[in-house]
């Protein structure tokens, strides 16, 4: 029983890495929270799960809704943070989260505010592992999230975007003084972050077997509560903190009941907070400038 | 070589820079000292294209890009103060940072090579994080990997900054070392007797305005190695 709700936060623990990554990649190279993310994961869901649907194979799926979120992203920084960038840091966050309410407003007339519901039959799958059944859902759920984040670690470190990236992220005057050129960078960083929400988004789907427009604020919450336990821009903490909080939240409603499954969560997020504020892999004191 | 006319810089209703020119010849050192505030960082990010600021500034007779990342392309490599090195990528991936703009992309790694020869440390400690190494030896690797973009002109600010005595004098000797190989380097110090000794020429700074210009002699027999910076405690 214990191993198989362990199966089960892990799943769940993927998917809140990847939005988490979302996040954390916009604040790592310019130290605002990039509310969209959050909506940006749920309109990826829509898209890839609405041409899964019509009968595309899973791959055109992931495919489609990293595209979509990865371009919209790009499309959320040049209106809601260009502009903004020598406005106070509270500027930008409020013009993301003016684009969370518009694409929220979007897919509710779109799809209906009803769940989307997938027919069991789309994959059904179990396999028998010992005393283990995992479905076919989690292996995809699993497998994508963790090629994804195969995918980042190589991006991040032999790619002269990922060099570049990096740079801005940790100064970003002496990134420009180098030759990186900040603003196309920029924009990269947003495009990659909306491409992780939004395969994130098709396998929240794809785990819960439905999907509501409202599924972005719930799972983009616990995203920042993980973003905040692993360490704000701290690639490890988050895919360390990732499946931690997935783990936790499953077994506390395995075993607590489900009127405590966000307790626990935000508690241990309110408690990094307290007790080592720069996250369990962050630096002390390494805040983010820029 | 560089040719800076008229320069200005303000931060708001703060005016850093006024009207500074200033001029660097191929091969040689040229200084730029004054006290602290005096407004020297602030004209050479302004000339690296890292401050917006009024006036001209040519490398070579053409117009300097106002952007950093193409002031850079076009020959002009700074050394920021405080070093600027990026603490949380390993020496390594620093100097490959230094290599981000190259035309040349292939020479790279045996260019990497022949400055890890330069400073053995810096080959010793390849894969250590730069935030990890002392403050000469990020110094060496901010010089290193600034020459790594083959630069014209080599602006260093402070480059002895918070250093041993014995380390800021390998400094300045390595800063001798460049311009014999023809390298043109603006240096910025307030460390003015040392610095003099191996300038060609230097321009004094005194809260944003030049003072004086001239050759180490010129500017003692004014006697402005006394008051504009000693009141810094520099020397
Ligand atoms: N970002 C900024 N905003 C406002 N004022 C600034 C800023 N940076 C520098 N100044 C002001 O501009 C003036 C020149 O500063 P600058 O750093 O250029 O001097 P400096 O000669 O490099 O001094 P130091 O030797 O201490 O490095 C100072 O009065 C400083 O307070
Ligand atoms: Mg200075």
């Amino acid at each position: 029983m214990l191993l198989q709700q362990l199966v089960n936060g892990l799943t769940l623990g993927a998917v809140y890495t990847l939005v988490a990554l979302g996040f954390s990649l916009v604040m790592g190279v310019l130290g605002i929270l990039n509310l969209a993310v959050a909506e940006l994961f749920m309109l990826g869901g829509y898209v890839g799960l609405t041409l899964m649907l019509d009968g595309q194979p899973l791959l055109v799926g992931l495919g489609a809704a990293a595209l979509f979120t990865g371009l919209l992203g790009v499309v959320v920084e040049r209106v809601a943070y260009q502009p903004l960038r020598n406005a106070p840091p509270i500027a930008p966050l409020l013009s993301t989260l003016g684009f969370s309410v518009i694409f929220q407003t979007v897919a509710t007339n779109v799809w209906g505010s009803d769940p989307l519901l997938l027919p069991p039959e789309l994959m059904d799958g179990r396999y028998q592992l010992g005393s283990i059944s995992v479905g076919q859902a989690q292996l995809v759920v699993m497998a994508t999230a963790v090629g994804m984040v195969a995918v980042l670690a190589l991006v991040m470190r032999h790619t002269r975007f990922g060099y570049g990236l990096r740079a801005i992220a940790e100064n970003r005057d002496v990134a420009r003084l180098l030759g990186v050129p900040a603003p196309l960078v920029t924009s990269g960083a947003f495009a990659l972050s909306g491409a992780m929400a939004g395969v994130a988004g098709v396998l929240i789907g794809l785990h819960y077997g439905a999907l509501t427009p409202f599924v972005g604020v719930e799972v983009g919450l616990k995203a920042i509560a993980v973003m905040v336990v692993g360490g704000t821009t701290s690639i490890w903490g988050v895919l360390l903190a990732g499946p931690l909080l997935g783990v936790l939240e499953v077994m506390t409603v395995a075993f607590g009941g489900a009127a405590f499954r966000d307790m626990t969560v935000y508690g241990l997020m309110i408690l990094t907070l307290l007790l080592r504020p720069q996250g369990l892999l962050g630096r002390a004191g390494g805040a983010q400038r820029v | 070589m560089l040719a800076v006319q008229g320069l200005s810089v303000r931060y708001g209703p703060i005016q850093a820079v006024r009207e500074l020119s200033l001029e660097v010849r191929p091969g040689e050192i040229v200084a730029l000292i004054g006290a602290n505030g005096a407004g020297k960082t602030s004209a050479v990010k302004a000339i690296a294209g890292l401050l917006p600021h009024g006036g001209s500034v040519t490398l070579s007779g053409k117009p300097l890009p106002r952007r950093a990342e193409r002031a850079l392309r076009a020959g002009l490599a700074l050394v920021p103060e405080g070093r600027g090195i990026l603490g949380q990528m390993t020496v390594a991936e620093n100097l490959r940072m230094g290599g981000y703009a190259r035309r040349d992309r292939a020479s790279l790694p045996a260019a990497i090579e022949e400055q890890m020869r330069r400073f053995p440390i810096l080959g010793e400690r390849r894969d250590r994080l730069a935030g990890l190494l002392s403050g000469g030896e990020q110094q060496m690797l901010a010089i290193a990997r600034a020459l790594l973009s083959a630069p014209r002109l080599l602006v260093l600010d402070e480059p002895s900054l918070g250093l041993a005595p014995i380390m800021a004098a390998r400094i300045f000797a390595l800063v001798e070392e460049l311009r014999a190989g023809g390298m043109a380097i603006l240096l910025v110090e307030q460390k003015a007797r040392q610095v003099l000794k191996i300038a060609d020429r230097a321009y004094v700074l005194e809260t944003g305005s030049l003072r004086a210009s001239g050759t180490g002699a010129e500017l003692a027999a004014q006697g402005l190695l006394s008051d504009a910076f000693m009141a810094a405690g520099a020397g």
